[in-house]
């Protein structure tokens, strides 16, 4: 009954309850995409992180992985160190470099370059060809083959440097494109390459002997990671040993700006629903005052004509709601895709994650929102006089 | 300094040379002393303060975390940090050291990453970078209005998300305002009624009720961008405390102050001038209940 009621009282005038809808829509739908967006990042930036289950990043001291050019020396003792802690099932350590080549139209294509070990590699995943097997053999990503001009069996000469000095080409190497493969952690706008890990520290010379930019490690299901990480940080003072919660804090600190964002935004947009739904229900309750005095002179309760007028803004908030849950998950993907052309950004990253929870917490801070709104105009109808009420009314 | 260059930059003026750290190079401890073949460098202020490095000081640099044999230096200057935006994200200590000391610390070589080159004029800064091009393989030569708009993507779609979110409040914004002006409208349906009966023409009345609205609407702009200038101070004190910086995140321009209130004011006279409409055309009577 109160719902019909409410339903009936808001039906009275269309035009400021469609207005009021459509309000409240956007409000809901910013808020929801403003709860996305907060949410969206941390949970997807630690998805992102465990795509082959590497739990924790070993890199130079002090910085994030490849923050910096900053590399590790002494790589491969410190992989055999790492190995041997109990708890650790896998070590990949990956060094990262620019290497040149030209294309087909002869002209030079610097790519981002990964030497790996393809049997523990958690870079990319393979599309097509076959992967790393040799050390004449490479993967590429498909951007670099568009620049290049090259496909999978060609040849290329690749270097990593250039001595002005001696005009010459440094660490140059023939190698044959052996497959095609999606790097998760680059963009997809950036040509990229991967070959083996001893090839590209012996490309670089003696200033990249045994070094390596980063080294992924996965902890066993069983094992403490936060005793594994420490027990890695105790390996070498050279080293930092971030886990999923480091690397999270360290990247939510410097997307704070949209978390802040996306909180002052949604804050806002709920705060002025609350005073349109207000002021929208204040002004019925008003109109309706003699309306309101004639029910509680019939000997309806107080807590009905409470009921009823909360309920108002319980019905104007819910379908307004309902509604922008649809709007913000249409405007979600317009911002999502405004965003994806951050530069640098991998391909598999999302700001905007929609989970059920987003939708239930947005929903359930228009329904509070709701029933603050209706709360003034509620005591307000529940106090009318109802003597001078009627009488103002009769004279009116 | 690197002579192979000399010959490609014939014609041009070196202006400054570069050299971004590739390892951090770190502070490990720091002394009151000052030894006169001591070389100065000049710290972020940030990393004094948090390291309570002062000037004067010696510290000792080096490329390995924890050597205790690194190279000393005098702190002889404090930086301020640039109000940057590429740079607000990063929470990372800055220190400028003359470039043969730093290459020497982090074992660099005779090598720097990148030029800046001041050219002697625009007509010759197309010869002048097709020939460092040309010179040879493994770098390229950039004109910094290049390098501005390749760096500057990061803030494009920062601003373009800036306008979306704009575009969206802006919608809600323009719903609640025809919203509130309707009820305000629809308040006086009974001196409306009273108007018509008394013989003011409909046009009268409506010329009014939108001149009503309009003042409503711009008086209520003009405090909205008051508020707006009280959020903006409260949004830059915060951020610039957060990330230590002078730059400025948000700014109230007089294109914003115009835009929204010539928008509020538009929205206003509408909503008046659909409201009045309604309300004239129902016979008096019928405004007052009979």
């Amino acid at each position: 009954m109160p719902v019909r009621l409410a339903i009936l009282a808001l039906v009275r005038h269309k035009a400021r309850t469609l207005l009021a809808l459509l309000g409240i829509a956007v409000s809901a739908a910013l808020l929801l995409d403003m709860v996305m967006l907060a949410s969206g990042m941390k949970e997807n930036f630690q998805g992102f992180l465990m795509l082959r289950g590497y739990q924790l990043r070993v890199a130079p001291k002090g910085t994030l992985p490849f923050d910096s050019d900053a590399t590790i020396d002494s790589t491969a003792s410190l992989v055999a160190a790492i190995r041997r802690l109990p708890g650790v099932s896998a070590v990949s350590p990956v060094l990262g470099a620019q290497s040149q080549t030209t294309s087909t139209r002869d002209s030079t294509i610097t790519a981002f370059t990964l030497g790996i070990f393809p049997d523990v590699q958690g870079d990319y995943e393979l599309v097509r060809g076959s992967d790393l097997t040799d050390s004449t053999s490479l993967v590429a990503n498909e951007r670099w083959l568009s620049e290049t001009g090259r496909a999978i069996g060609d040849t290329v000469t690749l270097a990593v440097g250039y001595d002005p000095q001696l005009r010459t080409v440094l660490g140059q190497r023939r190698f044959v494109v052996r497959g095609v493969a999606r790097f998760f952690y680059i963009a997809a706008t950036q040509p990229t390459i991967g070959m083996t890990l001893p090839v590209l520290q012996a490309m670089g010379g003696s200033g990249r002997r045994d070094r390596s930019s980063l080294l992924m490690v996965k902890a066993a299901d069983s094992a403490d990671i936060e005793a594994v990480r420490s027990a890695i940080q105790r390996v070498s003072p050279r080293i930092s040993a971030i886990s999923l919660e480091g690397a999270t804090e360290a990247v939510e600190q410097r997307l704070g700006y949209f978390k802040q964002l996306a909180l002052v935004l949604g804050s806002i947009s709920l705060a002025v629903g609350v005073l349109l739904v207000t002021t929208l229900i204040t002004i019925g309750v008003n109109e309706r005052a003699g309306e309101i005095a004639v029910l509680r002179a019939i000997g309806v309760a107080r807590t009905s004509i409470v009921g009823q007028v909360v309920m108002e803004g319980i019905v104007l908030t819910g379908i307004g709601a309902l509604s922008g849950i649809l709007i913000g998950l249409v405007t979600a993907q317009w911002l999502e895709r405004i965003l994806s052309d951050f530069p640098g950004l991998p391909a598999t990253f999302r700001f905007f994650v929609f989970q059920p929870r987003d939708a239930g917490i947005a929903l359930a801070l228009l329904a509070a929102a709701g029933m603050l709104a209706g709360i003034y105009p509620a005591w307000r109808a529940a106090s009318l006089p109802i003597a001078g009420t009627l009488r103002r009314e009769a004279v009116a | 300094m690197i002579p192979a260059w000399r010959g490609g930059l014939r014609g041009a003026a070196l202006g400054v040379l570069l050299l971004s750290a590739p390892a951090a190079a770190q502070v490990i401890d720091s002394a009151p002393t000052r030894p006169a073949a001591v070389r100065t460098i000049a710290l972020d202020a940030r990393l004094a303060t948090d390291a309570g490095v002062a000037l004067g000081d010696t510290v000792r640099l080096s490329a390995i975390p924890g050597d205790s044999l690194g190279e000393r230096a005098v702190v002889s200057a404090l930086l301020g940090r640039r109000a940057d935006p590429s740079e607000i994200a990063r929470q990372e200590y800055r220190a400028r050291l003359h470039l043969d000391q730093l290459q020497r610390i982090i074992g660099y070589g005779d090598r720097v990453d990148r030029f800046a080159v001041l050219s002697r004029g625009p007509e010759q800064r197309r010869t002048l970078l097709d020939a460092i091009n040309g010179a040879a393989f493994g770098f390229k030569a950039w004109p910094s209005a290049d390098i501005a708009v390749r760096t500057s993507r990061t803030f494009q779609v920062v601003r373009r998300f800036n306008r979306a979110i704009g575009v969206i409040t802006i919608v809600a914004s323009a719903a609640f305002l025809l919203c509130i002006l309707l009820l305000k409208i629809d308040e006086r349906r009974r001196d409306v009624a009273a108007l018509r009966m008394m013989g003011i023409s409909a046009g009268t009345i409506v010329k009014s009720v939108v001149l009503e609205a309009g003042i409503i609407a711009l008086l209520g702009s003009v405090a909205g961008v008051g508020f707006g200038i009280v959020v903006a101070a409260i949004v830059n004190w915060h951020f610039q405390g957060v990330y230590r910086t002078t730059l400025a995140f948000t700014l109230v321009t007089p294109t914003t102050v115009v835009f929204a209130c010539l928008l509020s004011v538009l929205l206003g006279v509408v909503a008046g001038w659909v409201a009045a409409r309604r309300l004239v055309r129902v016979p008096a009577l019928q405004l007052l209940g009979r």
